[in-house]
């Protein structure tokens, strides 16, 4: 195709990940026109499917938190029925929590969904826990009102309101979650069992704010988890066709190559590969503000301050999973869990550092799907996917003509490791295999270094300055925002769709403030 | 409740108002250094899947009646990249005013492809691959796609003793699959069966021949020709049974389906899992119809719009190659996904045992063009072209 410019558009998005899809309704459902581009031809992003042989893989969701049934939904089921799409969407509830087991403290426990019930086989686990546990969660409650309170001002909080109204979020809130767990006097084996969700948001209870994990956990206990039956691929078509319903545009196989700006806030318009031209003054990034402030922007746009921000700033987790297509039933093989962590140890901050190299790190967050929806896969078999991070870039020294090996590799240990643990046998009902590395992960979602979490959440980073800080970080570039998993609200599905729910509505308050 | 963790409140409360300020002089401290423009996964990620690649003819061979061997070095990089044996790339051209592509098994070894080499084996059989057999010349450029497709060796999955039936040129994977075996690059311990016509219609027997001294073993099947060192007849399971035990072994046939059928039938008996027989794909063609319709197609390209005639017996993609319209496409088998496209309106049909949809394509309507059939008018939105 020669190169040409296009009709303009109110608001370009620059990715069609959850975040990116998300954001794009919101501008179109307050009347401005939008075009999405995607890099791939499949919209979502890691909410995709893949298929091999006679299975249909989920690429990335265990379950989505904060759902909640129909007659009591939780804020992303809210937020799904906002934006139109919920009913087009078969859902099923995700049976129970979690199951944790862990190597060294030989941990195997089963939580079930629900405060009551928590707590009650908390007590079973760890006699002398109730109490400390029926704290956590009065903590955790507040948390999270406070935080629906900070959403609804959009981060603008009046600090007397605050403390008036949550004094225990204000002086918890700086804390991390095992010394907020310590002050809570919880024994040290319910501490273990509690902090099984951190791998989930891929820091360590050592660094991670307590707001965060708390907001985290109570959501997935009182509102439970969900998920679409046609796997994530289910919500990202659901999303395109809203999109497409309220006149949006989404082009795909077409990578963004530059965005153009004639000085900070000052966007011109974004190119594509091929040099086609789309005139727009704002933009919505669905990607990494290293992709966008290091490649993307005109250089003459970037300033000092976006490159010390940028840089100040710790990639996540990269991301590795084995599929498993397995020529037995899920009860057949004895796999009785939706949702597995199995560690090596219960300590976290000791278990992030072995998550740094590839060899030493066992840990994986394994779901059988067919556990939570029996007809994912055909009759008789089964679907599994095992998810692990690596915390630095090790992953980088494998030579290209290792590459297959060094994915067997870990594919192998994981078998291995969930054998052992689990006592199932899986290896001889292998019907189908496929395996995404932190290389595939930047192949299809262009990500630095194959990340899958964004920027850590830890230590100065975490979600609770991020959220109060959102105002003054928008700043840095306006009519620029980010949403999806780089975005303020870090990563995960439902903080994914938050934080484009979000940027897509500032950015119609920007649009109408400019008219204005 | 009322929650503590220092001595006095206040000085949790001061703590909470430093999150700010402190997160904003750590942004500020940052480096000054430019952002990296690249990143090492990210290299390695271009270097194994760099899309659609540009390569030259440098070799044209003879191999046999109706088979030639095509060498190609890559004019947009250094080398090809590593892949896994027995996948297959598209070549893509234009002949005449037609796009033309189609898929073939790589010939050549993985490490080959680091020296800048990728050899096809292609047989004279349709429009583009008669074309390349008669007209393609040293120094003619093409597109091909990066290596692709789930036709080679899984180490956890398949059994180390692989049993492999070629078919005519269906041979070209298992070339490749056998010098990736004796690079050290594969853990299987191979026999190859390779039935065909006649001694003449054995494409690559020297270069088998070869390899059969260093550890491959290969047993040739001739259909129309008895001769001294040469099996008669077709691959049965009793001659199978000579070379492996077929209830121990993983199987990967390639040919065409008279072959996956007789084969199929052989098995039978063992009882053996899905698993443990692996088929190639073949390309989707023609429906045999005695008076095909005529349609018109309507295809909607970012902000483009082209409209063409579909014919009820050919598939959306043949149409939109006639008419010269880039679409995306690759495996034409209906499993690769690489031409997912949009149905804005129309009927159709899919190819039998070809519909590669996800589940949710079907409910939100996308085709595959690549083995879809218009029975109406239709309109698509098909992905630009990379």
């Amino acid at each position: 195709m020669e190169k040409h410019t296009t009709k303009a558009y109110d608001v370009v998005v620059v990715g069609a990940g959850n975040g990116g899809l998300t954001a794009a309704i919101r501008v179109l459902q307050g009347g401005y026109s939008c075009l999405v581009l995607e890099k791939h031809n499949l919209p979502g992003g890691f909410a995709t499917s893949f298929k091999r042989g006679r299975f249909e893989f989920e690429a990335s969701l265990h379950e989505l938190n904060d759902f909640g049934s129909p007659e009591e939904p939780g804020d992303i089921r809210t937020l799904f029925r906002s934006l139109g799409v919920e009913d087009k969407i078969d859902w099923v509830r995700i049976p129970e929590a979690y199951h944790l087991i862990t190597t060294d403290k030989q941990y195997d426990c089963e939580m079930p969904f629900g405060v009551e019930a928590f707590i009650d086989r908390m007590e079973e686990y760890v006699p002398g826990s109730r109490r400390s546990m029926t704290d956590f969660f009065a903590l955790c409650n507040e948390v999270r009102d406070a935080q629906t309170y900070s959403n609804s001002v959009n981060g603008n909080t009046d600090s007397a309101y605050m403390k008036a109204n949550f004094p225990n979020f204000i002086k918890a809130g700086s804390y991390s979650v095992n010394q907020v767990l310590e002050a809570l006097k919880m024994p040290p084996r319910a501490r273990d069992i509690l902090n099984a969700y951190w791998c989930y948001l891929g820091v360590d209870c050592d660094r991670m704010s307590f707001l965060h994990y708390g907001s985290m956990v109570i959501r997935y206990i009182t509102r439970d988890a969900w998920m679409p039956k046609m796997r994530s691929h289910e919500i990202s078509l659901a999303m395109e066709e809203r999109i497409r319903e309220l006149g949006g545009d989404i082009w795909y196989n077409s990578p963004v190559t530059a965005i153009h700006a004639e000085g900070p806030g000052a966007i011109t318009g974004v190119e594509l590969a091929d040099g086609t031209v789309i005139p727009t003054r704002h933009v919505i990034a669905n990607c990494a503000p290293h992709l966008v402030f290091g490649k993307l922007l005109d250089e003459k746009a970037v300033t000092e301050q976006m490159v010390r921000a940028t840089n100040a700033r710790t990639f996540a987790g990269r991301g590795y999973t084995l599929f498993l297509g397995l020529n037995k039933s899920a009860e057949e093989l004895g796999i009785k869990s939706h949702n597995y962590f199995i560690y090596d140890t219960a300590d976290t901050a000791r278990q992030y550092d072995l998550m740094r190299k590839v060899d030493t790190n066992h840990v994986q967050a394994t779901v059988c799907l067919n556990n939570a929806w029996p007809g994912c896969s055909p009759e008789g078999t089964c679907m599994m996917y095992f998810t692990t991070m690596f915390m630095s870039d090790d992953w980088g020294s494998v030579e290209d003509t290792d590459y297959f090996k060094a994915k067997d590799r870990v594919a192998d240990d994981m078998i291995r490791v969930f054998e052992r643990e689990t006592g199932c046998r899986i290896r001889d009902a292998i019907e189908e295999i496929s395996v995404a590395s932190p290389t595939t992960y930047a192949r299809y979602c262009g990500h630095p270094q194959g990340v899958i979490y964004g920027y850590e959440t830890a230590e100065w980073d975490s979600l609770m300055p991020r959220m109060m800080m959102m105002k003054e970080d928008a700043q840095l570039f306006p009519n620029l925002r980010f949403a999806g998993g780089w975005a303020m609200r870090s990563s995960g599905y439902s903080s994914a769709y938050v934080s484009g729910d979000l940027s897509g509505r500032q950015t119609v308050g920007d649009l109408k403030r400019e008219v204005r | 409740m009322n929650f503590k963790k220092q001595i006095f409140g206040f000085m949790d409360m001061l703590r909470f108002k430093k999150l700010v300020p402190n997160r904003r002089a750590a942004l500020a401290a940052g480096s000054a250094e430019p952002l990296p423009r690249d990143y090492r996964v990210n290299r390695q990620a271009r270097r194994l899947h760099p899309g659609m690649m540009e390569v030259e003819l440098t070799a044209v061979r003879p191999l046999c009646p109706g088979m030639t061997e095509l060498t190609f070095k890559r004019v947009d990089a250094d080398a090809f990249p590593f892949f896994r044996a027995g996948q297959y790339v598209a070549l893509q051209s234009k002949v005449g005013e037609s796009l033309v592509s189609r898929p073939y098994s790589i010939v050549s070894s993985p490490r080959q492809a680091l020296e800048n080499v990728l050899v096809l084996g292609v047989a004279d059989a349709g429009f583009f691959s008669g074309w390349l057999n008669r007209e393609a010349k040293p120094g003619d450029r093409f597109r091909m796609t990066e290596p692709s497709g789930e036709f080679h060796y899984e180490t956890l999955r398949d059994k180390k003793q692989i049993i492999c039936v070629a078919g005519g040129a269906g041979i070209t994977p298992f070339l490749s699959m056998a010098k990736s075996m004796l690079e050290g690059d594969e853990d299987y311990e191979m026999v190859l069966f390779y039935g065909a016509r006649d001694e003449a219609h054995l494409a690559y027997k020297a270069e088998l021949d070869a390899m059969a001294q260093q550890g491959l073993r290969v047993v040739y099947v001739l259909s129309d020709e008895e001769k001294p060192g040469f099996e008669h007849g077709f691959v049965t399971a009793q001659l199978m049974e000579q070379y492996a035990d077929p209830r121990q072994a993983t199987f990967f046939l390639c040919g065409p389906k008279a072959m996956y059928d007789f084969v199929g039938s052989q098995l039978a008996p063992y009882g053996l899992p899905l698993k443990a027989v692996r088929r190639d794909a073949t390309c989707c063609g023609d429906l045999a119809l005695d008076a095909p319709r005529s349609f018109k197609l309507t295809v909607h390209i970012r902000d483009r719009v082209y409209t063409m005639d579909a014919a009820e017996h050919e598939t959306l993609l043949t149409a939109m190659e006639r008419a010269g319209v880039p679409a995306p496409n690759k495996c034409r088998a209906g499993g690769c996904g690489y031409c997912h496209s949009k149905l804005l309106s129309g009927e159709f049909r899919v190819a039998e045992g070809r519909d590669g949809r996800r589940e949710a394509d079907r409910k939100f309507g996308y085709v595959h063009p690549c083995v879809t059939y218009p029975l109406s008018d239709m309109a698509i939105e098909v992905p630009a072209e990379e």
